[in-house]
């Protein structure tokens, strides 16, 4: 899983990442000094989700700007999101080309570990 | 002898001064089909079929320049493309008014340089600083440090759009070293025609002109959000993030958008030592986008139509909210 983070993680384009199960951080990239955001991207993405769940539409994807730093959240599948942690004045599509591109990587990952 | 025709490109967020600095320079009536938002017209949009600026300069016997304006508002965004690939692909460069007073001039610098980028690697960007009578900082040595440090390495003008000879000096800065013989002088003051400059008033001149009244009433932040392109509803909010007013119908998004707003207000309470909240934004495959943009004063919530970009909300979302002060 963590090496699977490491394909998430890209200099000059994602600085750390973290993947949600419901409310819990289930493996991060996260360090020590960036704890403050993925907390906050932890509340910010498990209620959104939730919401968007209750409403029935299909929003998957999800970006908070935050002092110089933007927490985006990727909807994988119910229940699992993928955050990621970009400089603000990256452009957006750049975050989000990057993630289309290993969404399918991680998937299949969380598919190998049901049928292990 | 043969005429060299220049081309150049002014672009800018609204009210920058594009028609007037195209005004200043021309020398045939300038073309302007500019739909202003923060005039009535913006009720009978319908009218409006294309909006940029046109206008001529004839430099000398042998060069002339052609001068275009970019529609400022982003819903006439789809003509900037257009422009771009047709009537201006031969431009000499591409001129970006920054008006001075704008609450953070370089985020528009960010916008401007990021939506030309491809347009302005083969060619001259200008970076002229307009409204700078009004508030003079950032100064010109502090545009250098921050463009510096932005990679750009470009030149900054300071002008006032409404003086002709100011705004000859981007001119200059263009052709000036393809095109020895202009007489600059001359051009200076053949243009003093166009200047909008207010007059100085004499002392012991009675007359004085009558204050200008609008009649129309104010336009609503909703009503303004409601004719930008591709916004679908809008939610005004004030400093206590309280709902000041809402036209959103659907349901869904109304619901939605309200736990986001809930959200950015815990958000902006619990996690404010992280630096303030800009926006947040939630958006998905045949789904209408939903932002929300905080500033301290206000906060406003937006639906918008799933195609237009994120880049191009959050432009729209800080226009709305920047005219919603004047
Ligand atoms: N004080 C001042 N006013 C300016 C300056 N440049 C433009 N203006 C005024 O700003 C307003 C908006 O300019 P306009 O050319 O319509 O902006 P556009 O939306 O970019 O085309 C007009 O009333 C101009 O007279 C400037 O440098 N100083």
């Amino acid at each position: 899983m963590k090496e699977l983070l490491g394909k998430v993680d890209e200099p000059g384009i994602i600085d750390c990442s973290c993947l949600l199960k419901g409310k819990d951080v289930i493996v991060s990239s996260f360090s020590k000094s960036k704890r403050n955001h993925e907390t906050i991207a932890k509340q910010t993405f498990s209620y959104l989700f939730l919401n968007v769940a209750k409403q029935k539409t299909k929003h998957d994807e999800a970006h908070l700007e935050i002092g110089e730093q933007r927490l985006s959240g990727f909807l994988l599948k119910p229940g699992l999101v993928l955050v990621c942690l970009s400089d603000k004045n990256l452009n957006i599509t750049k975050v989000r080309s990057h993630i289309q591109h290993i969404k399918h990587l991680i998937l299949q990952s969380e598919v190998d570990k049901m049928l292990a | 002898m043969t005429m060299t025709d220049y081309k150049v490109l002014f672009t800018g967020s609204v009210c920058s001064g594009k028609t007037t600095a195209i005004r200043s320079l021309s020398d045939i009536e300038t073309v302007d089909t500019d739909a202003r938002v923060s005039d009535s017209a913006i009720r009978r949009k319908k009218k409006t079929t294309i909006a940029m600026d046109y206008g001529v300069l004839d430099l000398s016997e042998t060069a002339r320049l052609h001068l275009y304006g970019t529609p400022g508002q982003e819903r006439f965004k789809f003509m900037w493309e257009l422009m771009m690939s047709d009537l201006v692909h031969d431009a000499e460069g591409l001129v970006l008014l920054v008006d001075n007073t704008r609450n953070d001039p370089f985020k528009d610098i960010r916008f401007y340089v990021e939506e030309f980028r491809d347009f302005i690697v083969r060619r001259r960007l200008i970076i002229a600083v307009t409204h700078s009578d009004e508030q003079a900082d950032p100064d010109h040595e502090y545009y250098m440090g921050e463009l510096k440090a932005m990679g750009l390495f470009t030149t900054v003008i300071f002008i006032d759009a409404r003086d002709p000879s100011s705004v000859l000096k981007i001119v200059k800065e263009l052709v000036g070293h393809r095109e020895k013989n202009i007489d600059w002088k001359g051009l200076g003051q053949r243009l003093e025609v166009n200047s909008t400059m207010p007059r100085i008033e004499v002392e012991g001149d009675q007359e004085k002109e009558p204050l200008a009244v609008s009649e129309d009433e104010p336009v609503s932040l909703l009503d303004a959000a409601l004719n930008t392109r591709g916004i679908t509803g809008a939610i005004h909010l004030g400093s206590d993030r309280k709902v000041l007013s809402s036209n959103v119908s659907n349901k869904q998004n109304k619901d939605l958008l309200r736990s986001m707003v809930n959200l950015v207000s815990a958000l902006e309470t619990k996690a404010s030592f992280m630096g303030s909240i800009e926006d947040l934004v939630l958006c998905g495959p045949q789904q209408e986008t939903l932002s929300v943009f905080v500033e301290e004063e206000q906060a406003l919530g937006l639906c918008s139509e799933k195609d237009l970009s994120i880049n191009v909300v959050k432009q729209q979302a800080v226009d709305l909210l920047q005219w919603s002060q004047r």
